[in-house]
């Protein structure tokens, strides 16, 4: 079943520029319950634009976001409900915290929901077991943390909403390779502990393979592919014209390829590398 | 993004008083401002709205930009008329209640007045909407330099800086805000319905994190100027030098001219 449908969605940004661009033009998709959709496009392709209208913080020029069937715009007073349902954690999410403590600024969202007493502070202390945001943390303020616990606690300061539907945009910019793997671990352990739909803007095609069923490629405003992760990534030809790229083990195992090397081109992960790698060479024992 | 954003007041264009040095744009606004308080009766009142609609004209900023300004103002022009309404002397009475009394004089009162605070808006607008802004601290510092002789050596600079990088940061000010605007959107923040209190209330979670990332980049700026050296004005040359050309002198002339005539006029009259 179809969490979130878009149907010819335009948007154009009302400015006084001489230049009148669709920030995104008639996109159409549809996103099922459970998977997880990564958005990929260059910088300036309207990915943010796009999921901008997922939680309603942007209204469409024209077109529709369905969640479970229904229009958010319905009722234009209602929009806040949605929010609580589709959860958007912004790039650099760590620049929101405000409040003296990081339990305070978790609690924020499910406050704003009209949550209290036991069950605030349950539904705290569970999403904080969920990414790993250590107990004696909470008494500690948010601007003592490091940049990759920053990040954490932000990104429960959403998942503590507990949203059907979790946006992520570029989740992992700006940190460490450990602090990247900790929040891929984060979207993934959330999506295991609520079974969540979650969608990844994401420039990392390397993340992308990892945590990603489908992907959608934006290019200056259009959807312009929309389909499995195996099936986008070879047309490595077309992302690259469009300024994007192929995960670098993929790329390595198509120059295998062009050297005559038998390998399986379809390689998108380090592990998938890994084994057929193995595979090559159980092979070569045998000959 | 930037170009999105009204920054200063800046209206590009390539007119006569565009063109004209800001640093004499300035002393001649300030000219301006006090010819029109100096002009003491109606005819030199006019002759200065005759003036200032010049430059307008001259200026080719559409005369619905300055009219937008003027709505700012508005409040503030109507209840000066009003209250002058009531402070003429003179005059046949028209209309007397209580103990307010409205005279012919009232009237004129109430008109040259509303006229004045018009015109001052009128050209202070002409002076934002034809340079920019860094034009515009650029002359304040280089007309400031006499102070420097007065042992407020590096004040000046300093002054100069600071409105600079004041100006440079609205825009980048604005962005930030409707970002972490949106990110507490994103959480459920209310910030369009409830009482005056509520909505103030609700604009914490908004203004603590814009302060904070304005004193981060307050920090980040402060290092990044002293990895290329700065250390205030001393020996710091411009890349944009200011130079006072043929235009300079026939708007300074036109300025004269009409000063000299305010003042034949309030002498005659």
């Amino acid at each position: 079943m179809s969490v979130l449908e878009v149907k010819n969605l335009t948007h154009t940004y009302s400015g006084n520029t001489p230049f009148v661009n669709d920030a995104v033009s008639n996109v159409s998709f549809t996103v099922e319950k459970g998977e997880i959709l990564g958005i990929i496009g260059h910088t300036g392709s309207g990915k943010s634009t796009l999921v901008q209208h997922l939680n309603g913080l942007l209204k469409p020029t024209d077109g529709q976001v369905l969640f479970s069937g229904e229009d958010i715009w319905e009722n234009p007073k209602e929009i806040r409900k949605i929010r609580s349902k589709v959860g958007l954690v912004f790039q650099y999410p760590e620049y929101q915290l405000f409040e003296e403590t990081v339990y305070a600024d978790i609690a924020f969202g499910p406050k704003n929901m009209g949550l209290d007493g036991d069950e605030l502070d349950s539904r705290i202390k569970e999403i904080c077991r969920i990414v790993g945001v250590k107990p004696e943390y909470m008494e500690k303020s948010p601007f003592d943390l490091s940049g990759g616990e920053k990040r954490r606690v932000a990104i429960a300061g959403v998942m503590a909403m507990r949203p059907e539907v979790i946006v992520f945009d570029e989740p992992t910019a700006g940190l460490d390779p450990k602090g990247r793997e900790n929040v891929i671990k984060i979207i993934k352990d959330y999506r295991e502990a609520t079974g969540a739909t979650v969608i990844i803007i994401s420039h990392s095609m390397e993340d992308m393979a990892v945590l990603a069923d489908k992907l959608l490629v934006m290019n200056k405003g259009n959807l312009c592919m929309f389909d499995t992760v195996e099936k986008v990534f070879s047309r490595g030809n077309e992302l690259r014209a469009i300024g994007l790229n192929v995960p670098i083990v993929t790329r390595v195992f198509a120059e295998l390829k062009a050297m005559g090397i038998d390998v399986n081109e379809n390689i998108f992960t380090v592990e998938a590398a890994v084994n057929e790698l193995k595979r090559i060479r159980a092979g070569d024992g045998n000959a | 993004m930037l170009k999105d954003i009204t920054f200063g007041q800046y209206f590009e264009s390539n007119s006569l008083i565009h063109r004209t040095d800001p640093r004499v744009k300035i002393v001649l606004m300030i000219a301006l401002i006090v010819f029109i308080f100096v002009s003491g009766n109606m005819f030199s009142l006019l002759l200065s709205a005759a003036f200032v609609l010049l430059v307008l004209i001259v200026s080719r900023v559409p005369f619905k930009m300055y009219l937008k300004n003027m709505k700012a103002i508005l409040p503030v022009l109507i209840f000066t008329a009003i209250i002058n309404l009531f402070y003429g002397e003179g005059g046949t009475v028209l209309l007397s209640f209580w103990k307010l009394t409205v005279t012919t004089g009232g009237i004129y009162r109430s008109f040259f007045m509303a006229l004045r605070i018009a015109l001052l808006i009128f050209v202070s607008s002409a002076l934002t909407y034809t340079t920019t802004p860094n034009d515009l601290t650029d002359a304040i510092e280089k007309l400031l330099t006499p102070l420097k002789f007065i042992g407020l050596k590096s004040a000046v600079h300093t002054l100069a800086m600071m409105m600079t990088i004041a100006l440079r940061f609205i825009p980048t000010l604005i962005e930030e805000a409707e970002k972490i605007m949106n990110a507490q959107k994103a959480r459920g923040a209310d910030l369009e319905s409830g009482g005056l209190v509520q909505r103030v209330k609700a604009l914490i979670p908004i203004l603590i994190p814009l302060l904070i990332s304005s004193v981060r980049r307050a920090s980040d700026l402060a290092e990044a100027m002293e990895c290329r050296c700065y250390n205030g004005g001393e020996g710091k040359t411009r890349m944009k030098q200011m130079h006072t050309s043929l235009t300079d002198i026939w708007v300074t002339v036109a300025c004269v001219l009409y000063g000299s005539f305010v003042v034949l006029l309030n002498i005659l009259l």
